[in-house]
């Protein structure tokens, strides 16, 4: 099958989004299908071979992340061609309602369109401005996936109709593989935690972890707190006591196969995210590093955790209650044990191997019996014209 | 004096034109689009049907679950296409038949069956998969049409010509024990 795929984030910032768009692709080409992604970004910008660049991406804060968008006449045009030259089966959309590539590919397309919703809080006041404009093209979306129950209700509520859930895939084995790290392991006197993730973002959790590390101390003083992700280190060090500073280290960006490492050695994955998570992948492949999970309760992080038989849950925003659970896993290995066993049992659901399956599923009922995907030349010629007439006044 | 009314004129004519030829024009996409889904409903259907014929037919159940699977598996695949509501009982009835047949006993015995029972029996569960998605986008799409017929403009300028108001398709395709990780 030929599949376009479209991201309407960046590649050069790892992310949600991008990580499942990625890991599609890649699961879909190793099947043997012909799959060409469509993403924002600049020109010399080293890609993977089946990425294709729509063009310079520019940082716009959007959805409570900054975000490296691409957007404009020039970029519409791209994404004309782009569907032209890849004669698609179908084209996979991935947030059709971000001011990026995905919706100007909604605009361009006519034929077989499948849209992945992501997020749980799609911004309603930009939507419901935005809503006439949007709405004739929303309609020509023949399927449209969730990636989880949050973010579906989100889709019946601002969009109306219905989703299939289709949870994010993970490489299970690429985590369960990973190489234990002897400076990442803990010791019963040292035991080690890690966070990772944009750490400057609060909804990210690190100002809850931050105020839960004094508790900590006082009981194991000994912890080690193992911070990986990008993101200034003194911007966090400066908001903690000096006793909590002390007992983190922070790794900065690190590698795939660093983050799998680290993963599997630590005695603990915290994962104090407040809020804006619709899904939680990060959960998912601690699991299948076999990694102690302990997150906030949130309705996504439950789901993922099967209610708390896969890893611990504390209450979201308590860091109290993050320091009372911290402490009495870290004291408990047998527990640990239980949960990172459970957890690894529970990451299989989540494999791109059966994932991918439902994805196929849903790209054949859709192409069955349809015509291939074409532009739809009304608004491509319309942009074409314009740049036409820009390129002539120009050299005129 | 008159000739700014007459651009104005022409351009209210324009706009007009334009209102309806775009209303028209998003129209015709919606109903492209519910004809196609339901044509993917039907092919799916019957994919569903001719499975389920097999997995009668495929000797690992007892003979009247075969019976039972057998008749609900040719009546779907003898409906009337033309008429709706009672194609989704006699679909609402296979799934049940199915539902009845396959009870655990049944199901550890078709699984253990490497050779023949478990490819039918995943190949049942593949096409009620598919239904159930088909029928999804296919009410979907019904819904979306439905929404915009209902505009006032839409309505009073007939935009939608002689063509049928489309019904959601409405059947019970629930086999939980299909369902992966069970």
């Amino acid at each position: 099958m030929r599949i376009g795929i479209v991201s309407p984030y960046s590649f050069d910032v790892p992310g949600g989004v991008q990580l499942h768009v990625r890991d599609l692709a890649e699961h879909l080409i190793s099947q043997g299908h012909y799959v060409s992604v469509l993403a924002p970004a600049d020109d010399d910008t080293p890609l993977p071979v089946y990425v294709v660049g729509s063009g310079r991406a520019v940082p716009v804060r959007y959805n409570g992340s900054v975000a490296r968008l691409s957007f404009g006449p020039l970029t519409a045009a791209r994404v004309g061609r782009w569907v032209e030259a890849g004669r698609f089966d179908v084209v996979h959309l991935h947030e059709p309602v971000t001011p990026s590539v995905s919706v100007l590919a909604l605009w361009a397309v006519e034929g077989p369109i499948v849209a992945t919703f992501h997020t749980s809080n799609l911004r309603s006041r930009a939507m419901q401005a935005a809503y006439p404009l949007l709405r004739p093209s929303l309609e020509k979306i023949s399927a449209r996936i969730a990636v989880s129950e949050d973010a579906r209700r989100t889709v019946t509520t601002h969009l109306g109709g219905d989703a299939v859930v289709i949870p994010n895939g993970v490489f299970v084995e690429r985590f369960a593989s990973a190489v234990h790290r002897r400076d990442w392991e803990g010791t019963p006197a040292r035991p080690t935690i890690a966070f990772l993730g944009r750490m400057e973002e609060p909804r990210k959790g690190m100002p809850v972890l931050s105020a839960a590390l004094p508790q900590i101390l006082r009981e194991i003083p000994g912890v080690r707190v193992l911070i990986a992700g990008p993101g200034d280190p003194d911007s966090i060090r400066e908001k903690m006591t000096p006793r909590a500073a002390a007992a983190c280290e922070f790794l900065g960006s690190v590698s795939d196969a660093d983050k799998a490492s680290l993963l599997a050695s630590v005695d603990l994955y915290v994962a104090p995210n407040t809020g804006g998570e619709s899904f939680g992948i990060i959960l998912i492949e601690a699991m299948s590093a076999r990694a102690t999970v302990l997150a906030s309760d949130l309705p996504a992080f439950a789901r993922v955790l099967h209610g708390g038989n896969a890893g611990e849950m504390f209450r979201n925003e308590d860091p109290v209650d993050l320091a009372r659970a911290v402490v009495s896993l870290l004291l408990d290995p047998p527990r640990r044990e239980e949960l990172a066993a459970a957890g690894r049992e529970r990451a299989n659901a989540f494999d791109w191997s059966v994932v991918a399956e439902d994805v196929m599923a849903v790209y054949e009922t859709v192409v069955f019996g349809a015509a291939s995907v074409r532009s739809s030349g009304e608004t491509d010629s319309r942009w074409a014209r314009l740049l036409r007439a820009g390129r002539n006044n120009g050299g005129a | 004096m008159d000739y700014s009314r007459i651009l104005v004129a022409i351009a209210l004519a324009v706009l007009v034109a334009w209102y309806i030829s775009y209303g028209a024009a998003r129209l015709d996409r919606l109903h492209t689009r519910v004809e196609g889904a339901l044509s993917v409903l039907d092919a799916q259907l019957v994919r569903r049907a001719e499975a389920t014929l097999e997995l009668a037919n495929c000797g690992a159940l007892d003979a009247a679950s075969a019976l039972l699977l057998a008749g609900a598996a040719s009546d779907s695949l003898e409906a009337d296409t033309a008429d709706q509501s009672s194609r989704e009982a006699i679909e609402s009835d296979l799934t049940q038949a199915l539902e009845l047949a396959l009870g655990p006993e049944a199901l550890r015995r078709l699984r253990a069956d490497e050779g023949v029972g478990a490819p039918v029996l995943q190949r049942v569960g593949a096409a009620n998969q598919r239904v159930q998605l088909a029928r999804r986008f296919l009410n979907d799409a019904v819904t979306d049409v439905r929404r915009v017929r209902r505009k006032p403009g839409v309505r009073l300028l007939r935009l939608a010509g002689h063509a049928e108001l489309p019904q959601t398709f409405e059947i019970d395709d629930e086999l939980p024990m299909l369902e992966r990780g069970t």
